[in-house]
């Protein structure tokens, strides 16, 4: 379909970055940019050189897709949102003495990890600006992780806590907000 | 003009690229350049990422066709889209007109 050696191997580096349908929809502008620019110089070389400025180079235009894709906007809110839940959940575990528990310690251990791993996993998804695609993947295992991690709090709330205390009244919710919040952001980073 | 000038203004001006009917990344890119003589020439490659983000929010709408054996997606305004863009125009004059007026025709202080 390219016109030019440059502008294949252009798209070659975007086909590796960014969703096929996107890369299509690029390659069409790319090779429009390139017979309007060949008609106006006759230079295949030339014209192909002004039709990648045109569009910008790589890293820019996958920036740009970084920058208004949906699933990044779901990052930067949860990971927004982070310091209220820890304060919501921490004043209710305090509330319910969650030290006198019988929750075995590699449980503990192992939900500590999860929750360290998907922060470290959010803030890697809204830095990113190159790995589109694996990063997306990301979001979709951070937002999985938080529902899955977000449902088991609350069943260990249900199950343990006999008399409700106050700060439930904020955890619970906020808990239930943020696992609509993560399934609209694993269904934008699916679609 | 730097492309920061355009913070909050693009999505206005996509949808205005639109106004007059269907046309694809490219052309909207170029329907911008040519209605701003030139004065606002983005990346072509930015403009696809925005489209997608206004056709999400259903202010847009996108369809494939295949044009000298190529897939084009090509992009109309949506009812919704041309409310939008009313919007924007009325809240662009009403920052414009407010601009003006603090940055424009302001005399010099007489010296003496």
């Amino acid at each position: 379909m390219a016109g030019h050696d440059l502008i294949a191997a252009q798209l070659d580096v975007l086909s590796a970055r960014l969703p096929a349908q996107a890369v299509q929809e690029l390659a069409d502008g790319l090779q429009e940019a390139y017979e309007i620019h060949l008609d106006a110089c006759g230079d295949p070389g030339q014209a192909a050189r002004a039709a990648i400025a045109e569009f910008g180079d790589a890293d820019t235009v996958t920036a740009a897709f970084f920058h208004h894709s949906p699933w990044r906007r779901a990052a930067v809110l949860l990971l927004a949102t982070g310091p209220f839940m820890a304060v919501a959940w921490g004043a209710t575990l305090l509330a319910s003495h969650a030290w006198t528990w019988a929750v075995p310690l590699p449980v503990k251990i192992l939900y500590g990890t999860a929750l360290v791993t998907i922060v470290f996993a959010l803030v890697m998804v809204v830095r990113a600006k190159r790995a589109y695609r694996r990063t997306r993947l990301a979001m979709v295992g951070s937002a999985l992780g938080l529902i899955v991690l977000d449902g088991l709090t609350l069943t260990a709330i249900a199950i343990t806590v006999s008399t409700p205390v106050w700060p439930m009244a904020l955890a619970v919710p906020a808990s239930l907000i943020r696992i609509l919040a993560s399934v609209r952001g694993t269904r934008a980073a699916l679609t | 003009m730097r492309a920061e000038a355009l913070k909050g203004h693009l999505d206005g001006l996509l949808l205005a690229a639109l106004e007059d009917g269907p046309l694809h990344g490219y052309a909207v890119k170029e329907a911008l350049r040519e209605t701003t003589e030139g004065r606002i020439d983005l990346p072509t490659g930015t403009v696809y990422p925005a489209l997608h983000r206004l056709e999400r929010a259903d202010l847009i709408t996108g369809s494939w066709s295949v044009v000298g054996g190529r897939r084009r997606r090509t992009y109309e305004l949506t009812a919704a889209g041309r409310t939008a863009l009313s919007g924007e125009r009325a809240g662009w004059q009403e920052f414009a007109t407010a601009v003006t007026a603090a940055l424009g025709a302001r005399q010099w202080p007489a010296t003496t």
